[in-house]
């Protein structure tokens, strides 16, 4: 079973869901816990992991034959991400950190100046679960992804991510996929065929607003869904009630702000609520 | 016209409540326009009591591409001397938008993973796929009651190119910024550091960096920092909800210093502030016994400015 974690708005309670969600399945199951957020990736600090690189994500970057350059500048007018600069009788300048390695500008180029050269954009990363106070044994995996600073093509860093991880699926049970916040391609790759979605929301106008926007996005990916209060004892638990009975997606749990849960949050540590153990139990249920 | 960007890498932290409570600040000496850059999931405008209808005007965008196939130049694939069945498209594109589609021996697009960057079109050599505009966002303008417009707006769902919907707010402000005559531009960006936040923090004169005590928190902001770095614009930054971890406090302030970061303020933890949020209220108006925090940040922020500029 693959289930996305996702919110729309950030810091909502996604990664905080997803380790806790992750650690609790992996008491009796082999889970393998997917951080998608690869801008920011925060998974393996909650879960203090080891740190393994296992390879680099690679783009496209066009490698320049300035002796075969035409200056036509075509590579120039393809290009949608303005990483290509052509001034006129000058050679065209390639702007590598712009470059979305789309290979347009490979493809368009009339006299093979321009071929397929690579730039690093990421990397992914792998770590066991290290917390010293977790009295269980944990059959858990962490998989991130972590784009280069300055590179705007997240989503290929995330589908790089998500490959890596399609392709061990048969040596887990189960796979949490925690995604970005937002509803653009980098948290739309990280939901590209999973069995269920989980959207996590806090009960404020602002949570509400956002939470709207996510589930319209699942529901174009015809995801199943259902919703998860987080601190759902601040701020107004209807709000999430009502957008829940509009889109017709049920809630299946709420989980409090409790001291302990923000004293855990505020030292970087997983949480372990029995909530979250009731949520757990329910997903296995229905794997 | 100087522009400021808020930014924090984590989601969550108060980009918005910084940036709603600053703006009212702001405001009341100087003329400024407040821009909410996460197209994606945008809270600014709530934050400052608007709520979609509340907005004078909102327009829709078309900057975003979209392919699309002519199945009755495709099918002549098989035949064709060009392609013979080589399915280009499908390696060309690299977002894995296309597959091949066995049954229809055709090519099938996935609309949400499609860029619009071309790259199939040019590919193709019987021109079967073609670059459409479409509709991937809308930009509104209105008015605070706090004296000062706002301009924000919303990636159209499904749709790519957040980044794109930044550029355009951003032109949009800085016409009205015109227009008025404003001192001060101030931009709430997206969380993460990808394209939308890139697109934000490009070409602006100074960015606040807010985040607060806790070690995800933290991890994130170094790689906000990076980025800052990496377009070489002076920053300064803020600490919210102080108290929720004192030692991580300190380890902050001490960073700060070793790294020649100027700590604008610190926000303390307080329930008012989700309860000024709930209300729809900037926190200052919501409890004006914050003004002293944000007067503080603010001050800090433009004497900073002052002696970079």
């Amino acid at each position: 079973m693959k289930i996305a974690i996702t919110g729309g708005k950030g810091g909502t309670g996604k990664s905080t869901i997803a380790t806790a969600l992750a650690l609790e399945l992996s008491t009796d199951n082999k889970v393998l816990l997917v951080d998608a957020d690869v801008e920011c990736p925060d998974d393996h600090i909650i879960l203090s992991t080891t740190r393994e690189k296992v390879g680099d994500v690679h783009a496209i970057l066009p490698s320049f034959d300035q002796e075969k350059c035409l200056k036509c500048g075509r590579c120039s007018e393809v290009c949608k991400e303005n990483a290509v600069v052509f001034i006129k009788d000058k050679y065209p300048f390639i702007v590598s950190k712009q470059c979305n390695g789309c290979g347009a500008c490979i493809l368009t180029c009339p006299s093979g100046a321009l071929t397929e050269g690579q730039q690093v954009i990421g990397a992914i990363y792998q770590g066991k679960c290290q917390q010293p106070y977790l009295k269980q044994e944990h059959d858990l995996l962490l998989l991130w992804g972590e784009m280069e600073v300055g590179c705007e093509n997240t989503s290929m860093v995330v589908n790089a991510t998500r490959e890596y991880a399609e392709n061990r699926t048969s040596d887990y049970d189960c796979m949490l996929i925690d995604t970005a916040a937002g509803t653009h391609c980098n948290v739309i790759s990280a939901m590209v065929d999973v069995d269920l979605a989980l959207a996590v929301a806090e009960p404020t106008p602002l949570g509400r607003h956002d939470l709207e926007l996510i589930l319209q996005l699942l529901k174009i990916m015809k995801v199943s869904t259902k919703i998860i209060v987080n601190r759902s004892d601040i701020g107004e638990l209807k709000l999430i009630e009502e957008v829940s009975q509009e889109n017709d997606v049920p809630i299946i749990q709420k989980v409090p702000y409790e001291r302990d849960i923000l004293k855990k949050h505020s030292r970087g540590q997983p949480v372990i609520h029995k909530n979250i153990e009731e949520l757990a139990y329910v997903l296995s249920e229905k794997s | 016209m100087k522009t400021i960007t808020v930014l924090s890498g984590k989601g969550g932290v108060g980009k918005s409540t910084v940036t709603a409570s600053l703006s009212v600040m702001l405001a009341n000496d100087n003329k400024m326009v407040a821009v909410d850059c996460d197209a994606d999931a945008p809270n600014l405008a709530l934050v400052l009591g608007l709520e979609d209808d509340d907005f004078d005007s909102w327009e829709s965008l078309t900057t975003g591409e979209k392919i699309q196939l002519s199945e009755e130049k495709c099918k002549s694939l098989k035949f064709c001397p060009k392609c013979q069945g080589l399915q280009k498209c499908v390696d060309a594109c690299k977002y894995s938008a296309i597959t091949w589609n066995q049954e229809k021996d055709l090519p099938e697009i996935n609309d949400l993973l499609c860029v619009g960057c071309g790259a199939c079109v040019l590919a193709c050599p019987v021109e079967a796929l073609t670059l459409k505009k479409v509709e991937n966002g809308r930009i509104g303008v209105g008015q605070t009651r706090y004296g000062f417009p706002i301009v924000s707006g919303q990636l159209k769902i499904g749709e790519s190119g957040s980044g794109k919907v930044v550029n355009e707010l951003r032109k949009k402000a800085s016409e009205i910024a015109e227009d008025i005559q404003a001192d001060y531009m101030i931009l709430d960006a997206a969380a993460g550091i990808g394209c939308p936040v890139i697109a934000s923090v490009r070409g602006s004169d100074y960015v606040i960096l807010v985040t607060e005590p806790t070690p995800v928190a933290f991890w994130d902001l170094s790689r906000a920092i990076e980025l800052v770095d990496h377009f070489n614009i002076p920053c300064g930054a803020v600490i919210n909800r102080c108290g929720i971890n004192r030692d991580f406090t300190y380890q902050l302030q001490d960073y700060f210093r070793d790294n020649d970061i100027p700590l604008l303020g610190t926000i303390p933890y307080d329930i008012r502030f989700v309860e000024a949020l709930v209300n729809l209220k900037p926190a200052v108006i919501y409890e004006p016994n914050f003004k002293k925090v944000f007067e503080e940040i603010m001050d800090n922020c433009l004497l900073d400015m002052k002696n970079i500029f």
